[in-house]
């Protein structure tokens, strides 16, 4: 397990390293950088990934970020980064508890209504990309409730922060959502966190729900199920002690496997959303060309996001380990 | 040739023929494969057909003064007009025929690709197989928007051939995957074997066995690709980058377009529903139907599952 563990840390490491080398030096060659005389491409590079432990790049995520016009957004990189992680958190545990209730429900009354309609929702998914589900969502609330969005929940942003990105409330946020402090803080954040995570939600639970339903069938017809049930256990005790807990594995792996499109989804919601996460820093700060490109400004959001990727990925790979003993025994 | 050659090969051809005849019997007796078929037929023949169709282009402007905004109307312009008076079905149209031109030659030369690297990688192993799986990790694990962006903004301006350049060189690694995974399957059948141990080379095993039973594999790799394609090109040009609206209408720039400042209460160019929802329900539709037709082809090509 442990060796396991530094394997997997040495080779996101050796990834983070080549991504951000490579797109540094990119960016930097882009933008009129390391030309003769002056410091080549690779020492500013090496003096930036120096900066990273404790220096001026350090400094950089604390700052505020800037739109493509130059004016100030007020949110700086960690922050965003944080915004990002709750709302793929959130989207995450609403993902894997309804995939799992619906995956069982459909398993288990195969051909009924319901596995029709868990079908059906696949589909839908996979058809209504997310940016779309997102403005469909506040088209919905905006109608329902009008530009201060349903009940508790908010039409748009995160509070604290004056949002401008686009959808129904473009630039027009009203009221400008408060940020409280302590406990209320944490409740701002969980309502406007709400409608986003449910709209990046829906667009996967379908398709989740599918998989693991297709291998609970597959681990279902296995005959160490047969002696379970010849043993007189429950139905219900089958299906969740031991089909449920034979099939996480390729459910989990599945999941994580589809960490780029649920966090590339998760942008197009963001911005919709004007969530001031990655997604709305990283498409409002990127530049419409890269005449005047500043890689100091860009590589450090590349960094984060591809720090989220892989971390998630050195996560399910050690959670698959944890959870399949046919991995484990493999090595 | 000796019998076992001609046994190996016969149960090769044989494999091929019955599975197409299959293939179309499977696949026929699902309705609902055959309904969502018919549907993208329709509509991508529609959007191939829009320089019959609309022969005045996406940019022709209806000066008249009712034609400004105009909701969808059985007498001349079937979806209504935008702000300035442009026919939204001709503008809807012209958009499905630039987004399937990227979809599908991208999603064939990203198959063509997928499925050299894939064969080859399944087959040889070693190193290569080593080399072009990480590259596949990496760029699978990426989310492809955010490498399309940075690709988009150094190409400016974007032409529908960069993007579908782009497209094939950032997607093959997805079909690649799959394409490695069936190929390793098939290369450890025994008649694969039998046919080394004859002396048969290597390029005509994987003509004659591996690449003939990646078939089906490749086939859903390329509906899948050619979905995706449609998805993330209407992402990133809702986010306004790649193909701009006023070069070139797509599904994608047309939705951006209008939902920048079109919609909800703060509608400041009075646009109607019906030019945001125009281009959405194309999209949705070409969408559902390249995943229900995909699936039910994979259903009928690989019927174990």
């Amino acid at each position: 397990m442990a060796g396991l563990v530094v394997k997997k840390i040495g080779l996101a490491v050796a990834v983070l390293l080549a991504l951000t080398c490579g797109s540094f030096c990119f960016f930097a060659w882009l933008g009129g950088f390391g030309h003769s005389p002056g410091p080549s491409l690779l020492t500013l590079y090496w003096r930036w990934l120096r900066g990273l432990f404790g220096g001026s790049t350090l400094h950089e995520f604390s700052q505020p970020t800037f739109t493509r016009n130059f004016t100030l957004q007020n949110v700086t990189m960690l922050q965003a980064l944080g915004h990002t992680v709750v709302l793929l958190a959130c989207a995450f545990v609403l993902v894997v508890v309804f995939s799992i209730g619906l995956a069982l429900l459909a398993a288990s009354r195969r051909g009924s209504g319901l596995d029709v309609g868990a079908r059906a929702l696949a589909y839908l998914g996979w058809a209504v990309p997310g940016f779309l589900l997102a403005l469909l969502v506040q088209l919905l609330v905006n109608a329902v409730g009008g530009a201060r969005g349903v009940g508790p929940f908010p039409i748009a942003g995160w509070p604290g922060t004056c949002p401008a990105g686009i959808g129904v409330n473009s630039g027009h946020l009203t009221p400008c959502p408060g940020a409280g402090s302590g406990a209320r803080y944490v409740l701002n954040v969980l309502r406007s966190t709400a409608l986003p995570a449910l709209t990046l939600a829906a667009g996967f639970v379908g398709v989740h729900a599918r998989y693991l339903r297709s291998a609970l069938l597959e681990t279902l017809a296995r005959p160490f199920i047969t002696t379970a049930r010849a043993k007189g256990l429950p139905e219900r005790d089958v299906l969740t002690r031991h089909a449920l807990r034979a099939s996480l594995a390729t459910f989990v792996g599945a999941l994580l496997s589809d960490f780029g499109a649920i966090l590339g989804a998760a942008i197009a919601v963001d911005w919709v959303f004007q969530f001031n996460g990655l997604g709305t820093v990283f498409i409002s700060e990127f530049p419409v060309d890269f005449g005047s490109v500043n890689p100091y400004s860009l590589v450090p959001l590349l960094f984060l996001t591809a720090l989220l990727v892989i971390a998630t990925s050195t996560v399910g790979d050690v959670a698959t380990y944890w959870l399949d003993p046919r991995v484990r025994r493999r090595g | 040739m000796s019998d076992v050659a001609v046994a190996v090969e016969l149960e090769a051809v044989e494999r091929r023929n019955g599975f197409s005849r299959r293939t179309l019997r499977r696949l026929t007796r699902q309705p609902v494969t055959v309904a969502a078929f018919v549907l993208l037929v329709i509509e991508l023949g529609a959007g191939a057909l829009a320089p019959v169709l609309e022969k005045k282009g996406w940019n022709n402007i209806d000066l008249s003064d009712r034609w400004h905004n105009h909701a969808p109307t059985i007498h001349g312009h079937l979806l209504g007009t935008d702000n300035i008076g442009r026919d939204v079905l001709a503008r809807v149209l012209w958009g499905i025929h630039a987004s399937e031109q990227t979809a599908i030659i991208g999603g064939i030369a990203a198959t063509v690709l997928a499925a050299v690297a894939g064969l080859t990688a399944g087959y040889f192993g070693g190193w290569f197989d080593a080399v072009v799986m990480r590259i596949a990790d990496l760029v699978t694990g990426f989310p492809v928007i955010v490498v399309l962006i940075v690709v988009f903004v150094w190409l400016r301006p974007v032409t529908i051939w960069d993007a579908t350049l782009v497209f094939a060189l950032a997607l093959w690694p997805f079909g690649a995957r799959v394409i490695r995974a069936q190929t390793v399957a098939v290369a450890a059948e025994e008649y694969v074997a039998a046919a080394q141990a004859l002396g048969a080379s290597n390029r005509r095993i994987l003509f004659r066995h591996l690449l003939p039973n990646a078939g089906g594999t490749i086939v859903v790799t390329l509906t899948a690709l050619v979905g995706q394609i449609v998805l993330i090109e209407a992402t990133a040009e809702f986010f306004g980058f790649g193909v701009a609206s006023i070069a070139r209408p797509t599904l994608g720039n047309l939705i951006g377009e209008a939902t920048i400042s079109g919609i909800g209460p703060y509608n400041v160019l009075g646009l109607g529903w019906w030019v945001w929802a125009s281009p959405m329900i194309a999209l949705v539709l070409v969408l559902a139907c390249i995943s229900l037709a995909g699936d039910g082809l994979d259903a009928a090509l690989n019927p174990r599952q």
